[in-house]
């Protein structure tokens, strides 16, 4: 991830903000304050824009910045062939790319590392048989398949990738428009493909159940939520949840140098859930609204 | 091996016969879901490297080899505050490598040796487990070198490797705050399962979802935790780490006997 530089005296700054205990009033008894530095709570988000339909070429993208990070995701949808195993199912593919613009660590080959494993998680968060419906992606067993290829694009960096990419994902795989495809077989039995004319006539995907990723570091003997860049840097340990709108966890990984106690972790993973499913339901507001404003959407792009 | 020359190659895709047999319908076995399988550790085997660790339970066999330290590749790092203990700065801290391979025999099809992203993956796992025990502190401006190497995947293959590269650590003579030791579990798809710790590979292809967890057993601390598939609510997934967690500790006495007697072996061999 990026570096940045901070000094002891600021790290003892950050960790006491998150940590320490303040009397309010002494008729309500002692109160935990936790304030960062910027005000938020220890699980409170940085304000976030999410915007649909941001390139034109792609079946669905989105674009999101939580604060300093801002993350662009392209979905392309393509016909190919099944895997062997599954010979009913399409399948998603995903590449992530941190470009230079990102931080200068990233220029040439830097930035691969963090892509893989950024790939690498969000393959493991989905998967699972009920986080996309892939059987709506079969066109004919085992020979057409429909293969999802999304592509997250990072930006900026300001702390809290995974969050945001999962928000970025979630948001671009509900704009994703995959045109309605027919299989006609002639009597010699050679296959021909046919696109139905109307150009809006295409199947959506559902996103009920496409899990978010919420990243809980360990600072101090707290844990806060969305830290940037300077909170990631006092944090030894990190626990990544990915959680459905359910409740349901779909993933859990530690990250991080640090050790983690398993008192924390049980912590983590209650508020990881809690937080999770605000998350949820505040981008399903803010997906559907962007949706039913149809035509009449002010589009910001990358202007704003 | 890239760019392999000598041998003639078979057709670009090719699949295992297995894929086309009717599904034969042999479940696993009932069993107790919190048996450990027996476990055979030994230490110091490998003469070229500074530590090694070969760990079978069950089927799964891994080997593990430890090289180093060895002067660290990439340009010099700023010194900062120094520690404590006369441990180095920040930015001096040594670094530890890991590498995690797949044997293309180890699985039921055979893969090709650079295995893409699952290996990076378990590679990247395997750091962030082995760190927090290292006191890599004590090696500034050094790289230690770790290499897990998958000879058979019989189920948990992850958590065998994290217990056999902590145990060849320690073989090296590497300074640990603690030895780490992995435990795997699976969940068996269906609507009320348990947990089941120590799966075998049938047990975890069929599974709904998995996880390994890495414990230092002394501190008591989590070192590492790797999770993912439709485990259910949180309380299920709290329950499974408790499950590993007991796992771990019953592990640890074994490979406490293993290092005791590797290092009587090494005793005995050095000449007085």
């Amino acid at each position: 991830m990026a570096s940045v530089a901070l000094s002891e005296a600021e790290k003892v700054y950050i960790v006491h903000g998150v940590q320490t205990r303040g009397v309010r009033s002494l008729r309500l008894g002692t109160f935990k304050e936790d304030l960062r530095v910027d005000g938020r709570g220890c699980e409170d988000y940085r304000c976030v824009d999410v915007e649909t339909d941001v390139v034109s070429n792609t079946s669905g993208s989105a674009r999101v910045k939580l604060g300093h990070t801002d993350i662009l995701v392209g979905v392309k949808a393509e016909m190919g062939t099944p895997k062997l195993e599954k010979p009913n199912e399409g399948y998603l593919e995903f590449f992530v790319d941190c470009s230079a613009n990102a931080t200068p660590e990233f220029e040439g080959r830097g930035g691969d590392d963090l892509g893989t494993e950024i790939a690498n998680t969000l393959y493991r968060i989905f998967n699972n048989k009920s986080s996309v419906d892939l059987k709506s992606l079969c066109i004919s067993p085992r020979e057409h398949c429909w293969i999802l290829y999304v592509d997250v694009l990072l930006l900026e960096c300001g702390g809290n990738l995974f969050d945001a990419i999962s928000i970025a994902v979630k948001a671009a795989l509900f704009n994703t428009r995959i045109p309605r495809v027919r299989v006609l077989e002639d009597e010699e039995g050679s296959k021909d493909i046919e696109l139905s004319d109307d150009p809006y006539d295409c199947i959506r995907l559902s996103v009920e159940n496409v899990p978010c990723i919420v990243t809980l570091c360990k600072i101090g003997y707290r844990h806060v939520v969305d830290a940037t860049l300077q909170e990631e840097a006092c944090s030894l340990a990190s626990l990544l949840v990915s959680v459905t709108s359910k409740g349901v966890v779909t993933c859990m990984r530690k990250v991080g140098k640090g050790s983690l106690d398993p008192e924390s972790i049980f912590e983590m993973m209650e508020t990881g859930k809690r937080v999770g499913k605000v998350l949820h339901t505040s981008l399903q507001n803010i997906l559907h609204k962007e949706e039913s404003l149809g035509t009449k959407r002010q589009k910001v792009g990358f202007l704003g | 091996m890239p760019g392999d020359h000598r041998r003639i190659r078979g057709p670009e895709e090719s699949q295992p016969p297995q894929l086309y047999a009717a599904d034969e319908e042999e479940a696993p076995a009932a069993r107790d879901p919190t048996r450990l399988r027996p476990v055979y550790a030994r230490a110091g085997l490998l003469s070229q490297a500074k530590g090694s660790a070969y760990l079978e339970a069950g089927g799964t066999k891994v080997l593990c080899a430890v090289s180093g330290p060895r002067q660290a590749e990439g340009g010099e790092r700023g010194g900062g505050p120094a520690g404590a203990g006369g441990e180095a700065p920040a930015a001096l801290r040594g670094r530890l490598l890991c590498d995690f391979r797949r044997a293309p025999f180890a699985g039921r099809r055979r893969r090709a040796p650079p295995g893409g992203g699952e290996e990076r993956e378990l590679a990247l796992a395997l750091q962030e487990a082995l760190e927090p025990a290292v006191r890599l502190g004590r090696y500034p401006r050094a790289q230690l070198e770790v290499s897990a190497l998958l000879l058979e995947d019989g189920g948990s293959a992850l958590a065998a490797a994290l217990t056999a590269a902590a145990l060849a650590l320690a073989d090296a003579g590497v300074e640990m705050y603690d030895l780490v030791v992995g435990c795997g579990l699976s969940r068996a798809p269906g609507p009320a399962p348990t947990w089941l710790l120590d799966p075998t590979r049938l047990e975890e292809e069929r599974a709904a979802a998995g996880l390994t967890v890495a414990l230092m057993p002394v501190l008591n601390q989590v070192a590492g935790l790797l999770g993912s598939g439709e485990g259910g609510p949180t309380e299920s997934w709290a329950e499974a780490v408790r499950l590993g967690l007991e796992g771990c500790q019953r592990l640890y006495p074994v490979l406490q006997q293993c290092l005791v007697r590797a290092a009587r072996r090494r005793d005995a061999a050095a000449p007085l």
